[in-house]
């Protein structure tokens, strides 16, 4: 009996697809390992609202934590305790601020066990798992071998899709006696700075990305772009040259040192495809690139190209766009 | 305050893809002619000590695991204007994942006595796991923040800085503490002098090895490794891009938006 643990964080009313996804992916684990139960741990305000659709997207067992916040390291308790109670042999955490870089590496340090994060797929061979994961931004793939008491991953997001609600399964959801009460986090959020234009869509949710390079000249360009991401209900994003020339803030850079995003559509307006800019873009479902140089190495990754001076079509493309929607 | 600030060298991460290669046997990026860089969360790590020291006064240490050609590294954190600069180097350390780095690491700062903070890039430019930070905190039982971009001095106390989705948090967190850097616009690593770079090059770096640190084979972390590269490879992307013909700018614009709509994608 192989049992694989997933992790879920319920802050907000509505479930997000993340958790949904990791389901996804510890359905299929658990289909090429043989039998076995898949249990999410969901722990926030809302994780007892989370049940039913957690079990419907592929859970047999929901373990509820209702703690009024799931701050780093009540999430990593809360996390390590049911481990501990559960011993699956299998832990599946996202890969987001929370859990890639806190409560998954910290796990992992307290079982002593090996991790693999940031995973885009695996591999199964009998009881052998191998985490498939980008290394060196992208332009390699390495299947990690990781040892120890439990295997445990973070998964990127959108590496696989979530399962069609099934209203027909059936599951149990229990509360998880965790003793999140007692953790006296050492860290404290002491103020909270919103930065966030209204109305802005945020990448990692995106199922449309508008992107500008250092080819959209100006931040007036910009502008341009971001009407084509309202028309379309995408989010806007940047590559380092536009963001270092100030047209597009830093939360917006998509990139090896930005956001790794995969949307199902990316349009790639006047950027060249720099390395650093296809680490974060390169998974996307399909990129549409828009550039005059048609020797920018970004046509060797694109699906569907333009050559053209951007300027002539993204007007134009607004206009197609908003006589669909009228 | 003395600020530690852990950094890796590794080949230039901007190497373009139809330079990369790799040796599937040793199952790592192969140098060429490539330059060594400090990895780049790292360097970020640097500028943020450095600023950190000119808002509060102090020392900044500059620490890596690596071999020889690795000087070169902390000559450039010396050049930026680091104090003091440390090169952990043997061949035992070849060998180690993430747990042994981390228990060579905590060794070195043991024997480096008193610190305030302890500065480690988010993750690293090659193989990009981030455990060594974490695993570091763990192993000297200290608090880790993740994702810092930047310190900020109020009142006496001392606050960190957050990029988030909707903004930034300001956290407290008692100190002695390591933070996992992050970049943002605040933290664009400065240029080392050539001049700086070259007073750097006389400096002497000490270099200590696993007797320096009192460290036996046994006790570079977990044996079978606990993570390791399988497999390498490149992957075949064999892509070939459909390019939307017109007329006009603005043709080529209603003929893609009718093909993505076509495809779905849009509509």
């Amino acid at each position: 009996m192989v049992h694989i643990l997933t992790f879920c964080t319920a802050s907000q009313p509505e479930i997000p697809r993340h958790p949904l996804e990791l389901l996804a992916a510890a359905r299929a684990l658990s289909a090429q390992l043989g039998e076995g139960t898949v249990h999410t741990l969901c722990v926030g305000p809302a994780s007892g609202a989370y049940g039913e659709e957690l079990i419907h997207r592929g859970a047999d067992r929901v373990l509820t934590v209702e703690c009024p916040s799931v701050e780093a390291e009540i999430a990593l308790a809360v996390v390590e305790s049911a481990v501990r109670h559960l011993a699956p042999q299998v832990v599946l955490l996202p890969h987001d601020d929370l859990s890639g870089a806190y409560v998954g590496p910290c796990l992992a340090y307290r079982l002593e066990t090996g991790i693999a994060t940031d995973c885009g797929g695996f591999a199964v061979q009998g009881e052998d798992i191998r985490w498939l994961r980008p290394v060196y931004g992208g332009k390699a793939m390495a299947y990690m071998r990781i040892r120890g008491p439990v295997q445990l991953a973070t998964m990127r997001s959108r590496a696989f899709d979530p399962l069609p609600a099934d209203p027909t399964r059936r599951g149990e959801i229990q509360s998880f006696p965790a003793d999140w009460e007692s953790v006296r986090p050492q860290i404290r959020v002491v103020e909270r700075l919103e930065e966030k234009e209204e109305g802005e869509l945020p990448l990692d949710r995106a199922e449309i990305i508008v992107s500008g390079g250092r080819g959209i000249g100006s931040a007036e360009g910009f502008a341009v772009l971001r009407e084509l991401a309202r028309v379309l209900g995408a989010a806007i994003g940047g590559s380092r040259p536009a963001v270092d020339l100030g047209w597009v803030p830093h939360s917006h850079l998509v990139g090896q040192t930005g956001k790794i995003v995969a949307p199902n559509l990316y349009i790639a307006v006047g950027i060249s495809g720099a390395a650093q800019h296809i680490a974060g873009a390169g998974s996307s479902k399909t990129i549409v690139a828009i550039n005059k140089d048609s020797d920018a190495p970004i046509f060797k990754l694109a699906h569907i190209g333009v050559v053209e001076e951007w300027e002539k079509v993204i007007p134009a493309l607004i206009e197609a766009c908003r006589e669909w929607r009228s | 305050m003395h600020i530690i600030v852990c950094i890796k060298q590794i080949i230039d991460p901007e190497v373009p893809f139809h330079l990369f290669r790799i040796d599937p046997v040793a199952k790592r990026q192969i140098q060429g002619t490539h330059p060594l860089v400090i990895s780049t969360y790292d360097e970020v790590a640097v500028e943020v000590a450095l600023q950190l020291k000119e808002k509060v006064g102090g020392r900044v240490t500059a620490l890596t695991l690596g071999k020889k050609e690795a000087l070169q590294a902390l000559h450039q954190t010396l050049a930026m204007g680091a104090d003091d600069a440390i090169l952990l180097s043997d061949l035992n350390f070849e060998e180690m994942d993430s747990f042994g780095k981390a228990r060579v690491l905590a060794a070195a700062v043991r024997k480096i006595g008193e610190f305030d903070l302890i500065l480690c890039g988010r993750q690293a430019g090659d193989v990009e796991l981030g455990l060594v930070g974490p695993f570091l905190a763990g192993e000297l039982g200290i608090p880790c923040v993740p994702l810092v971009a930047n310190f900020e001095v109020a009142n006496g106390t001392i606050r960190m800085r957050r990029p988030v989705e909707t903004g930034y948090e300001i956290l407290e967190a008692p100190f002695p503490l390591l933070a996992t850097i992050t970049n943002d616009t605040s933290n664009v690593p400065r240029y080392a002098s050539v001049k700086g770079l070259r007073a750097a090059m006389r400096a002497p770096i000490p270099c200590w090895s696993s007797a320096d640190l009192g460290l036996s084979a046994d006790a570079l972390g977990p044996k079978p490794l606990r993570i390791e590269i399988d497999e390498l490879f490149i992957p075949h992307r064999e892509m070939r891009c459909e390019l939307i013909e017109g007329e006009s700018g603005a043709e080529k614009a209603r003929n893609l938006a009718a093909r993505l709509k076509a495809l779905g994608l849009i509509g």
